[in-house]
């Protein structure tokens, strides 16, 4: 006889009761470390362990909510018209800014990470750490990467730029709103765009605009920047 | 709600044969995300269609990545041996991305 953790259920209905726990404890503390995301994931690792159940028990069921992440990025493509028409009168900086901000995010994450004696996995792994994790993942698997690491890695660059990138950008002379938010939705997606929501809605607007360009240029662009960092590193 | 959950399935299908048949090394549904919006553009599908159910798909995209996050506990002992290049190439290069991408658009963007 199976376990009853070895049913869909099991993975399915402990995400959603983690997840709706950690939006009430996020709600009441209003910090960027209290990421209900972050405290799913930390508490279902915990359960986990505690009673000693696999995460291959577990993703029995967690991988019909990973799967749904497909759907999702076509849905990305939705947002991204919507949004468009709002900041068309700034589209060629707008584009060259983050079309710059993202190249050079997959070359100086994978160059410093292969300078510190990273392996090629892990580089791999990390290469999409700026884009949102639906396109993270699908670009860690295409090109070999780890896409657990790539999820967890995600999310904490994504809390990273919550909690740290708005006074980081003060701190290097940033003032301008609108330029906060696209570095935001660049740099640390979906979990930074919440932050430049904070500073506006036009800021929303951009860091939502400039999440879907990156992922879309990553996806394109990664498997060539990554052969060319290890042709001249490794 | 259910058009739209339809077209979306339907774009990722779409993607995922183009992919297919042209073995290209991308996601399908990166394809599908490029090709829905380019409908959109040309008004072969309704935004609003679509719109009911692709919102609710990105409201609760958090919670389909958690059970990815929750897999990162099978890599403990490698992440354990690589913590510190991992760390210290993610902060610097989120650093980096953040401020090029700021000051460009500071630089040369029009103030609205």
């Amino acid at each position: 006889m199976s376990e009853i953790y070895e049913q869909p259920l099991f993975g399915i209905f402990i995400t959603i009761l983690a997840f709706q726990l950690s939006k009430i404890i996020a709600r009441k503390f209003k910090f960027a470390v209290f990421n209900p995301v972050l405290l799913s994931v930390v508490s279902i690792i915990c359960f986990l362990v505690i009673f000693k159940i696999d995460f291959e028990s577990y993703n029995i069921g967690g991988q019909y909510l990973g799967f749904l992440l497909g759907p999702t990025v076509v849905a990305l493509g939705v947002l991204f018209y919507e949004k468009y028409e709002q900041i068309k009168a700034n589209i060629l900086p707008f584009v060259s800014a983050v079309f710059l901000g993202g190249t050079l995010s997959i070359i100086s994450v994978s160059t410093i990470a292969i300078v510190l004696g990273a392996p090629e996995f892990i580089l791999k792994s990390i290469a999409p750490k700026s884009v949102t994790t639906p396109i993270a993942v699908e670009i860690s698997k295409i090109i070999g990467g780890v896409p657990y690491i790539t999820a967890g890695i995600v999310i904490a660059v994504g809390i990273f730029g919550n909690a740290f990138g708005p006074a980081i950008l003060r701190a290097l002379g940033i003032k301008n709103k609108n330029a906060i938010g696209a570095a935001l939705g660049t740099a640390s997606h979906g979990i930074g765009t919440a932050r430049a929501l904070d500073e506006g809605k036009l800021p929303g607007a951009y860091g939502g605009l400039a999440m879907c360009i990156n992922g879309f240029l990553t996806a394109i662009f990664t498997p060539y920047i990554i052969n060319i960092v290890l042709t001249l590193f490794a | 709600m259910f058009k739209g959950v339809l077209y979306l399935f339907l774009f990722l299908v779409f993607g995922e044969i183009i992919v297919h048949l042209f073995n290209l090394s991308i996601a399908g549904s990166i394809v599908g995300m490029v090709a829905i919006f380019i409908a959109l553009k040309l008004k072969v599908i309704k935004l609003n269609d679509v719109k009911p159910a692709s919102d609710q798909f990105i409201k609760y995209m958090v919670l389909f990545f958690v059970p990815y996050g929750v897999g990162l506990m099978t890599f403990y002992d490698i992440l354990k041996m690589h913590w510190i290049a991992i760390v210290i190439s993610t902060v610097l290069s989120t650093i980096i991305t953040l401020y090029v991408t700021a000051i460009i658009l500071q630089k040369f963007g029009k103030d609205e």
